[in-house]
């Protein structure tokens, strides 16, 4: 099984029945899904799902022609040399994975991290680099 | 009671000088009050770390063999400004590298020479009889060459917007990263430790004015440039010697999309000369306001949406109509805080003095915008009437209207003219040669649009950055009332 993030993002999910649409859309695949999180951020609704790793191709495919966004999740890491503590690509991420720490320094907790890249060019330092 | 600058470096000299941060009086004051804080405390130390765009160095090279008096320059491939003597320039952080472009700049320089790695020279000439070299390249560190001044027109901003977006796409500022829909808020500056914040007055900061700056000592040398102390937007401009700075504080930065910067390390000691300046400087980040500002309005007057406090700012989220915004810094307040307590130390340690200013800020100068002499022109000054078809129309009228009113674009609309999309003749000639008849499979629906009072240079960099070349301008209720093309702009 491997963990990949959905992004849905707002407009294009607007009721329930909307979300239960997609989720239907992944179901037809006759899959074993695990639902791991979910959460709303500035970007939509997240899943954060776990599937069996030969049908993410299919699924992938499948919902990005529905303008879903889907990621793997935690691809991204901090250069710690580079990060100047600003902050600026904190109120970017959809999750907590991104903080400040009691200290005012900024902290990745890779767990929390659904891959979503939206912090990617937020950072002045180009200390956010894709894994 | 009165303390002078004598009486406080005196107590510097002796070692029993009573140093505390800008944050720290916060507390000072709320325990012991003012009257006992400004007995027992005598300096406040204040600080901020942030992109200061006003920012740049002043270096001077020495004389080639033969002398050269440079045209044009470059530091790293980074143009640098040369309007001054032979060998003297200016390295402005937000200029960028001519090959790296946004990936390096003026900033990176400073930084990269400040840090004592090499840097490249390269500059030319139109040759003189006292100049006769034609160009030069060379590398350089910052010890082999005669003076390295930074020397800021704009720094240390009192206090600045939170900036929000309204508008349906992400934009890439100076203030950073901007969600749509209002995703997300950025602020700058530090709140209470903010320099300019705990002395609004200017009672002792001004001309002469001996700060921390870049890692080094500095000098406050006259109010800086857009200085708008009416409404707290006061600014001041620096000077310092570069030689005597470090990479810590003085950091290239680069915006996605919008150019490179330098984070600069600023601090101000603030003397407790009196109880009032205990007061001012005990200001915390609840009475510090600002204005969150919409960004997805592209004028000089964007909107301001609501007044914030900066303690609100600094719990990560701000509330806008109901809905919780989630919001960061672009300053560091981790650094701010160290530049508070190096200047503590410093203070402290009998290596730092305090000095009155020669002449303090003003006060009252306010902020105006340009002239121009040309008048703004907006998209109902050019726009043209739309040629329309309405939606349930067939393909066949579509291409009529094309070829008899020669007009490369139809807007699409139902009968009560609410725009449905717009097709090009390029879609209706692929169309027929395809055989199709429908007009719903060529129309593109999701249109970008115009109003009538966006400014033209908004309307052209709209249709540049979607790579179209006419947009339908629409009234509040979305119906059609016409059409811009580049022809139009040209
Ligand atoms: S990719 Fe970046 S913004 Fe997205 S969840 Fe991970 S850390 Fe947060
Ligand atoms: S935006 Fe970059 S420099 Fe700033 S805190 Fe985040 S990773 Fe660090």
């Amino acid at each position: 099984m491997t963990i990949i993030n959905i992004t849905l993002p707002f407009g294009i999910i607007k009721d329930i029945s909307d979300y239960s649409r997609f989720i239907n859309e992944i179901l037809k695949y006759d899959i074993t899904l695990n639902i791991l999180k979910f959460s709303t951020g500035s970007n939509g609704i997240n899943l954060l799902i776990d599937i069996p790793e030969d049908k993410i191709k299919t699924i992938t495919e499948s919902l990005r022609k529905s303008n879903i966004i889907v990621n793997k999740k935690g691809r991204v890491f901090i250069d710690d040399e580079k990060c100047v503590d600003c902050g600026a690509c904190i109120s970017l991420c959809p999750t907590d994975a991104l903080h400040l720490d009691f200290e005012e320094r900024l902290e990745f907790s890779y767990e929390k991290c659904i891959g979503c890249l939206l912090c990617l060019d937020s950072c002045p330092r180009y200390a956010i680099e894709e894994m | 009671m009165t303390k002078t600058y004598n009486e406080i470096n005196e107590k510097i000299k002796n070692g029993d000088i009573v140093v505390v941060t800008a944050e720290e009086m916060v507390k000072v004051v709320e325990d012991k009050g003012i009257r006992v804080a400004a007995e027992e405390i005598d300096v406040v130390t204040t600080g901020t770390f942030g992109p200061m765009c006003s920012s740049g160095a002043f270096l001077n090279f020495g004389h080639a063999d033969p002398p050269i008096k440079f045209e044009h320059l470059w530091l790293n491939d980074v143009h640098a400004y040369h309007g001054n003597a032979a060998v003297d320039c200016y390295i402005g952080c937000t200029r960028m590298s001519d090959v790296r472009r946004f990936e390096y700049g003026g900033g990176h320089v400073i930084e990269d020479l400040v840090s004592g790695k090499p840097i490249r020279l390269r500059g030319n000439s139109y040759t003189t009889d006292c100049y006769p070299l034609a160009e030069v390249d060379t590398e350089f560190t910052i010890n082999e060459i005669n003076q390295a001044i930074l020397c800021n027109p704009r720094n240390a901003y009192q206090r600045y917007v939170c900036a929000v977006n309204s508008s349906d796409k992400t934009l890439y500022t100076y203030m950073g990263k901007l969600l749509p829909h209002f995703g997300n808020a950025h602020y700058a500056g530090t709140g209470s430790l903010s320099p300019l914040s705990n002395d609004p007055d200017y009672e002792t900061i001004g001309i002469g004015t001996r700060i921390f700056l870049g890692g080094g000592i500095g000098y406050i040398i006259g109010e800086g440039t857009q200085h708008s102390p009416s409404d707290q937007f006061g600014t001041i401009f620096v000077k310092g010697d570069l030689k005597q700075m470090s990479q810590e504080y003085l950091r290239g930065v680069t915006y996605e999309k919008y150019g490179t910067s330098l984070f600069v390390g600023v601090g101000i000691p603030i003397p407790i000369l009196n109880e009032g300046l205990a007061k001012k400087t005990a200001i915390s980040d609840k009475e510090l306001l600002t204005d969150v500002v919409d960004y997805g309005v592209p004028r000089r007057g964007r909107p301001k949406l609501k007044q914030v406090n900066y303690e609100e700012l600094k719990s990560g989220f701000i509330d806008l109509n109901g809905k919780k915004v989630k919001c960061s810094s672009l300053s560091s307040l981790f650094y701010a805080r160290r530049i508070a307590e190096t200047l503590k130390k410093w203070i402290q340690g009998g290596e730092f003095f305090l000095n009155p200013p020669a002449e303090r800020l003003p006060t009252e100068t306010i902020f105006i915008p340009m002239k121009q002499t040309s008048k703004l022109k907006f998209v109902k000054d050019l726009k043209r009437d739309a040629i329309i078809c309405y939606d349930d129309c067939d393909l066949k009228t579509v291409a009529e209207k094309i070829i008899n009113q020669n007009m490369n674009h139809i807007i699409i609309t139902d009968r009560n003219q609410n725009l449905k999309g717009i097709v090009t003749s390029f879609d209706v000639t692929k169309a027929i040669a395809k055989d199709k008849t429908d007009l719903d499979e060529i129309i593109t629906k999701k249109v970008i649009v115009t109003t009538d009072n966006e400014p033209i240079d908004v309307a052209a960099r709209k249709m540049k950055q979607n790579d179209i070349s006419a947009l339908p301008v629409i009234d509040e209720k979305n119906k059609v009332v016409g059409i811009i093309t580049s022809e139009e702009l040209m």
